[in-house]
């Protein structure tokens, strides 16, 4: 079923507006046939029969039916009170500009839609189009909110504004990973991205509408408890202890790892979700810097041990919280500069976003711990044994830090020092595909949509993760190397999904974990494929 | 004098309409970085991976380096052969070129109309009759007015064609799509068939734009509003020169800000500097967002908001 669907249609009643039927997604190559004929496994009625599900197979937020005709009413008032503020400066100051250009200028000429992985993967459902949803909030806000707006409607491209509309809208733009690789093709400069970024803010900032995932366990939790794992002070440097014990025993290297300490050159942070999930990443970024002699410290204040900000993705107004909060800690500390640990988004909202929003002695230079860390491998304090990663490895790019920052090449260059068996993706650098878990993905998973992720938005890195490993034998374990804990997250989601582990030995990790792994004074290494160690001394 | 007064009108429209465009632009709030890379002002070496400064250690203790070179070497294929949509939608290029670059050697045709009318005005001495430099600008204006019009009227039947036959195109167009295109296919039409029939050294262009220099003064000669399709085209152009920066057509020049305020806009924030004064004015304006959790009353300034922590969940 590919009903060719025109934007109008968002406000058409049906139960499902889109459904992806066996056969309809994009086909993988063996031994993963058996996954093409796979579905999203539907939605349990006795879960979802007070929230809105008529969009698609999957529910992201979750919004509640509104009880009667006035609510709807009401919710249409709010949502066109927002759309309105979205174009005023007082509240959209950050994205105004942007904004209206991308907003006045799409020709419509659907270049973007071949770039958007999640379009192609889908079998091209016309809802996943990068255009679509924004030519549906083009729509509503040329109709609704410009002068004469309900006569030229006919001219330039009608639709109702209803509940059934707002609802899916919101939904909508959380099938976009906001990679941007739309924006990167349009040959006028259009940012479909950007403007499925500004509908979530719409919801968030004026009807209090975002994922549960993003706010109330992301945001919020990470303003009021101090990391959006839930993680405490106490508890963050009980992860801490158990990481360096466990650091200890894996490579046989002692590592202390220093919190709080004032005029250190370097703050290190972290996405705390590396401590419970990934620890050798945190072990393995303080033994490099411990052997390579830098001056560096964690934070234990709230948030500050957290580089985590999910508001990048849904709300200004949260985002600027966490920045402000981050790079106060730094200007407390007395440190010299932040360095971002292995989190693509932390990476460009606290570097690039956050730039145009900390002032005077709050605007602590900010730098990537890939930059730091290319430094350090090059420079020659370290030695390296790069037979010791003598297995295939290939390099995902995360977005955030490729196309959003231009930041290409120092991963690379650290890969050809220590990974002989290094091979591209295809597409690679600024091209790259995202992981599927982007713009808060990766940790969404309520109701199926951990199923939509893996099968629809995270499909694309598979094929190309697989693609790069094309004519390894399958007994031959391979490493992907993901700088980012998101990314990380959804690579780890797609192995395990798919059982490629077991069909095609695939392992994944990030950049610091190799480098440990080829450090010639390692006892033991630190990477492991299944019970297997990556080397034997 | 009617067509006159009508190509003065819409260039007054044109000229308001492009500058409140432009004024707005220039006036709007500094935003948030949004760059996206390639950032084609970036050095030789880092432009070729799509690198950036932030990939140097401490870059804030460098020197910025930018390469005003690597940008115009971009922008030029960008704008005259749109380079981007031949890497990224070739089918669609080869309609959309010859519609666009008709449209250009139209603007360039306009110019050397203007800059005859000129050296006519200034007299014998500036464009001697019979000389090198007369032919040689006589040439150019035959050359790419006729080159235009025939490349305008193939790539706007081309770009109609498209957006009627491709499901894809048509299910996202509207009728103000449709009339654009076909507005603009007229124009090259009617001017074709004024050149192809009466015109073909366009000396009755020169005539016509002369006369705009000079409040209506013509050369002598044909000047076509003396015939249907040659009023037709000074009208049809007179009202497409005021229709562009209506419409979402003015992307030809507006294209400008998308590139150098959004894609590439990568300056960094210094201390002290323009775009800090920039940002401490904006951190005063006060927000009204609903959400409980903004907690935005009118009084409460975006640093206010952004230097507490939320009360509310919602």
């Amino acid at each position: 079923m590919n009903k060719r669907l025109k934007p109008s249609a968002m406000a058409e009643p049906s139960d499902c507006l889109c459904h992806i039927e066996p056969g309809e997604l994009s086909p993988l190559p063996p031994p993963y046939e058996d996954f093409n004929q796979a579905t999203i496994p539907p939605l349990k009625p006795e879960k979802v029969k007070n929230i809105e599900t008529s969009l698609d197979d999957t529910v992201a937020i979750g919004i509640p039916k509104p009880a009667s005709k006035e609510e709807e009413e009401e919710l249409v008032r709010q949502f066109l009170s927002g759309l309105k503020k979205l174009f005023e400066k007082e509240n959209n100051w950050t994205f105004l500009q942007p904004l209206m250009l991308s907003m006045e200028h799409c020709a419509k000429c659907q270049t973007c839609s071949n770039a958007c992985p999640v379009y192609e993967m889908s079998g091209r459902k016309e809802i996943y189009r990068p255009i679509f949803r924004a030519e549906v909030l083009r729509r509503i806000y040329k109709k609704y909110l410009k002068p004469g707006g309900k006569i030229t409607a006919k001219l330039t491209g009608d639709i109702d504004l209803n509940w059934t509309t707002i609802a899916r809208l919101a939904e909508l733009s959380y099938r976009c990973t906001l990679c941007r690789r739309c924006a990167m093709v349009c040959p006028i400069g259009v940012d479909n991205g950007l403007i499925n970024h500004e509908i979530r803010k719409l919801f968030s900032q004026e009807m209090g509408i975002a994922p549960k995932e993003l706010h109330e366990k992301g945001t919020v939790q990470h303003l009021r408890v101090g990391s959006s794992t839930g993680m405490n002070t106490l508890a963050a440097k009980d992860s801490i202890e158990f990481i360096q014990e466990e650091m200890e025993e894996i490579t046989g290297y002692k590592v202390e790892i220093p919190w709080d300490v004032e005029g250190a050159d370097i703050l290190l942070l972290h996405n705390a979700g590396e401590m419970l999930a990934w620890p050798e990443n945190v072990g393995a970024f303080a033994i490099i810097f411990q052997a390579a002699g830098l001056s560096w410290t964690l934070s234990s204040e709230a948030v500050g041990y957290d580089a985590v900000n999910y508001g990048l993705w849904y709300d200004d107004v949260q985002f600027s919280r966490v920045a402000v909060r981050h790079a106060d800690i730094a200007r407390r500390l007395k440190v010299k500069k932040i360095v971002i640990g292995e989190c693509g988004h932390a990476h460009k909202a606290l570097t690039v976003i956050a730039d145009r929003l900390l002032t005077g002695d709050l605007n602590v230079p900010r730098e990537s711990a890939l930059v730091t860390l290319e430094d350090i491998v090059l420079s020659g304090k370290l030695q390296f044994d790069p037979r010791r990663n003598d297995f295939p490895v290939t390099l995902h790019d995360p977005c955030n830090v490729v196309r959003a920052m231009g930041i290409v090449e120092p991963q690379r260059r650290i890969l050809r020092k220590i990974a002989l068996r290094f091979r591209e993706m295809t597409p690679h650098g600024v091209e790259n595909y995202c992981c599927g878990g982007g713009s808060g993905f990766a940790i969404m998973s309520g109701y199926n949509f951990v199923h939509w992720r893996n099968l629809v938005s995270s499909r694309k890195k598979f094929l190309q993760i697989l693609n790069a490993f094309q004519g390894e034998p399958r007994e031959v374990p391979k490493y992907v190397c993901a700088p980012c804990s998101n990314c990380k997250g959804a690579i780890r989601d797609i192995i395990s999904y798919y059982h490629a582990e077991e069909r095609s030995r695939l392992y994944y990790g990030g950049l610091v974990e190799l480098i440990v792994n080829a450090m010639a004074g390692m006892k033991k290494p630190i990477i492991r494929f299944g019970d297997e160690p990556s080397w034997r001394s | 004098m009617g067509f006159y007064a009508l190509s003065y009108l819409c260039v007054a429209v044109f000229v308001i309409a492009t500058g409140w465009l432009v004024y707005r632009q220039m006036t709007l709030p500094v935003h948030v970085r949004w760059e996206i890379y390639p950032v084609q002002h970036e050095t030789t070496a880092k432009v070729a991976y799509g690198g950036s400064y932030m990939e140097d250690l401490n870059w804030w203790e460098k020197k910025r380096e930018s390469s005003l070179l690597n940008e115009l070497k971009y922008m030029a294929p960008e704008i005259l052969f749109l380079r981007g949509l031949w890497k990224e939608n070739r089918s669609l290029w080869r309609v959309s070129f010859p519609f666009h670059f008709g449209l250009y050697l139209m603007i360039a045709t306009f110019g050397l109309l203007v800059l005859h009318a000129l050296l006519v005005l200034w007299g014998e001495d500036g464009l001697p009759a019979g000389g090198a430099a007369r032919s040689l600008l006589d040439g150019l204006i035959v050359l790419a007015g006729w080159t235009g019009l025939i490349l305008g009227n193939i790539g706007s039947l081309g770009v109609l064609y498209r957006r009627l036959a491709d499901p894809e195109l048509r299910r996202y167009s509207s009728f103000v799509d449709y009339f654009n295109i076909l507005f603009i296919f007229l124009f090259f039409l009617s001017a074709f068939i004024t050149c192809l029939l009466s015109d073909p050294f366009l000396q009755g262009a020169k005539a016509y734009t002369f006369g705009l220099l000079t409040g209506g003064h013509s050369l002598n000669s044909y000047v076509p509003g003396q015939s249907v399709s040659g009023g037709l085209a000074i009208v049809l152009a007179s009202l497409l020169v005021a229709y562009i920066p209506l419409t979402h057509m003015s992307h030809m020049y507006m294209k400008y800000f998308f590139y150098h305020n959004v894609k590439w806009d990568d300056a960094p924030n210094r201390q002290g500097g323009s775009i800090e004064a920039a940002i401490l004015k904006n951190l005063e304006l006060k927000p009204t967002w609903k959400a409980k959790h903004v907690e935005a009353d009118g009084r409460k300034s975006w640093r206010d908001i952004a230097s507490s922590a939320p009360k509310e969940m919602k």
